[in-house]
């Protein structure tokens, strides 16, 4: 099996062809959903899979950063749900006074990326290992956002915020056109800055990056920081959608986000695939979830095959053969 | 400057670390005992050691899979499904449902075992997905819902809720799998195996050890042991639900890192981990005590195992941290 998988994906045509692979997975994907229900290409279902697909392209766009540098965050629930309780509880909302519009928004987005940047600086002061760094911030965020609303779900009053998930603009949600901007943003840092190229360098390899003068430890700070700030981007997101904040605002999240990104082809090892790939990947969750219910099938299954698609695709990807120590 | 080294060097003797849980214990102990004099007798005792069985034996499942270096994301969806699994089959199978929850807990820890070593998968992303695929699995059975036992599947349930001579049988079930576990690790193969594998891999390796099975066995033992916790939990509760363990995979991996087992394997063991429960529930309860608030828990906890982890790793065995 071992040399069979290996036989399948060396070469240099089939690795070229790999890095198509996602894309053809997902081509297939639409084909096949659209023969069994035609229903799927309607512009009403396809504006309905964009729009649940904005709060996942935005996590992902910080999930991509961290896993290219062959880290994981594991703190997305967190984050995200910290995030949406400060916009709830900061703008208009029904269980305090407080009104201050989209300086909420702002404030959660900050809170957020404080949260990111938390990690990182522990992280790297303190020498561990990010899993298990995320996963302690996973629950700090978690149980302080569950505290302060208290352990209920506080709804969210202020029209304009609300606006993002109900004003339409070009007929797709102002949600979908704000996750799209994270994308561009995302590309933008992933391939014109420099911080784009240190994080791919450290990813590829911290050893030769760390002598060719990249501060791996500010890289890696700054690389949590970001992926904080669209986490809060997308719990804003979140909040907007749901029309209030509560305990299981971010349930899955974490999960649908990792599938995301390594569906897309980027590798865990870090150093290979990139913000591209994850749009891929996003569309492919997604279009999924959306056409196992159209198909009928049952939502609670969809975990199941998100778990499998993530054995698959790194199983898949064959770098990961020639590692010696896997832990 | 010199201090810090001295401190440091302090903390990297590895009796020293495995000393500290247990003085932190007794400490917390006295500190309750003087609060609340005669609160850790009789009743009381007994429901803090009941209500630190279930963490204790998905802790002690955790365990064996951080001894070899790995870790176990999966255990709160193999608890929840062998709950959903044991509530679904009392009904109609009686108590025939105990094994068959518990095997499937087998079943998945051995599926997360394949694909860490087989795919080479590594183990936080492979239980993640594994997670993942239980978790929907059990959703799916109880159809999203929360499922009670009824009078007639209480039946085979209830003798999990009695005491013998006074002993809660969680307690005993608790000690029974401690007592199995620390046998495993100490007297068998296997067991000195998975030390020798976390210490260092590829000098196991190097010494013709089977470092894929050892890696496979340890995760079928967390496995199982999670489905046993999971059927405890919906025993105690007279419920099944696909969500009923989430709250335990935090204090589980906190029990074991605060007990002194190291995040990078080999040092460690059963005893540190049963310490480790302990103070956990000891904690839990003095929090509810003093008057924090039960939502802010978490944050706690989750500050206590990144201090946790940053006290008991060993950072000369991983040469980039990321």
């Amino acid at each position: 099996m071992q040399s069979f998988l290996t036989r399948l994906t060396s070469g240099k045509r089939l690795r070229k062809w790999r890095a198509f692979a996602p894309l053809a997975v997902l081509v297939v994907l639409c084909i096949i959903i659209t023969i069994a229900n035609p229903n799927f290409i309607e512009p009403r279902n396809l504006i309905r899979v964009a729009n649940s697909a904005a709060v996942p392209l935005t996590l992902a766009m910080g999930m991509t950063f961290i896993i290219l540098l062959g880290s994981i965050d594991l703190s997305v629930e967190g984050a995200m749900s910290v995030a949406a309780m400060v916009v709830v509880l900061l703008a208009a909302n029904d269980s305090n006074a407080h009104n201050y519009g989209w300086l909420a928004v702002l404030a959660a987005i900050a809170a957020s990326t404080m949260i990111g940047l938390l990690s990182g600086v522990l992280q790297t002061v303190l020498r561990i290992p990010s899993f298990m760094t995320t996963l302690g911030v996973w629950f700090i965020g978690l149980g302080l956002s569950v505290y302060m609303l208290g352990g209920s779900a506080v709804r969210l009053m202020d029209e304009s915020i609300r606006g993002l998930a109900l004003t339409r603009f070009l007929s797709l949600p102002l949600a979908v056109w704000v996750a799209l901007a994270a994308f561009t943003l995302a590309i933008i840092i992933q391939y014109y800055t420099r911080f784009g190229r240190h994080v791919l360098a450290l990813g590829g390899g911290e050893d030769i990056a760390e002598f060719s003068g990249v501060n791996p430890r500010r890289v890696r700070i700054y690389a949590f920081g970001l992926a904080g700030f669209f986490f809060g981007v997308a719990g804003v997101l979140a909040a907007a959608q749901l029309g209030q904040s509560n305990a299981t605002i971010a349930d899955g999240r974490l999960f649908a986000a990792v599938t995301a990104v390594v569906v897309g082809g980027t590798a865990l090892t870090g150093g290979e695939g990139g913000v591209l790939n994850t749009l891929v990947g996003v569309l492919i969750v997604t279009i999924l979830a959306n056409g196992m219910i159209l198909l009928g099938i049952s939502p609670y299954i969809q975990q199941t095959v998100q778990g499998l698609m993530i054995i698959a695709a790194v199983a898949l990807s064959l770098d990961r053969l020639n590692l010696k120590i896997v832990k | 400057m010199e201090n810090i080294t001295k401190i440091k060097s302090l903390f990297a003797n590895s009796w020293v670390q495995g000393a500290i849980p247990t003085g932190l214990l007794v400490l917390l102990i006295v500190i309750v005992e003087l609060a609340s004099p005669g609160f850790l007798t009789g009743e009381t005792l007994a429901l803090l050691l009941s209500n630190t069985a279930v963490l204790f034996i998905l802790a002690t499942g955790v365990t064996f899979v951080i001894l070899i270096g790995g870790i176990d994301l999966s255990i709160q969806a193999v608890a929840s499904l062998a709950s959903v699994i044991l509530a679904q089959l009392l009904p109609s199978m009686g108590f025939a449902a105990f094994p068959v929850a518990i095997l499937s807990g087998l079943g998945f820890g051995l599926l997360s075992g394949i694909v860490h070593v087989r795919l080479r998968v590594p183990s936080f992303v492979a239980t993640l997905a594994t997670g993942g695929v239980v978790a929907g699995i059990a959703l799916w059975i109880a159809n999203g819902r929360a499922i009670t036992i009824e009078e007639a599947g209480r039946v085979n349930t209830i003798w999990i809720n009695e005491t013998v001579v006074g002993v809660p049988v969680v307690v005993l079930l608790a000690i029974a799998v401690g007592l199995i576990s620390f046998l495993i690790l100490r007297y068998t193969r296997f067991g000195r195996y998975s030390f020798a594998v976390g210490a260092g891999e590829s000098a196991a390796y190097a010494a013709g050890i089977n470092v894929d099975r050892t890696k496979v066995i340890a995760f079928a033992i967390s496995g199982t042991l999670a489905a046993i916790a999971g059927v405890i939990l919906a025993s105690r509760l007279s419920s099944g639900s696909p969500s009923l363990a989430n709250q335990l995979l935090l204090p589980a991996i906190a029990a074991v890192i605060v007990g002194g087992t190291a995040i990078t394997g080999g040092l460690g063991g059963v005893g540190r981990t049963a310490v480790g429960a302990l103070i956990i529930s000891i904690v839990r309860i003095g929090m509810t005590f003093v008057g924090v608030n039960i939502f802010a828990e978490n944050v706690i906890f989750g500050a206590v195992l990144i201090g946790a982890v940053a006290i008991t790793i060993d950072r000369s065995k991983i040469a980039i941290i990321k």
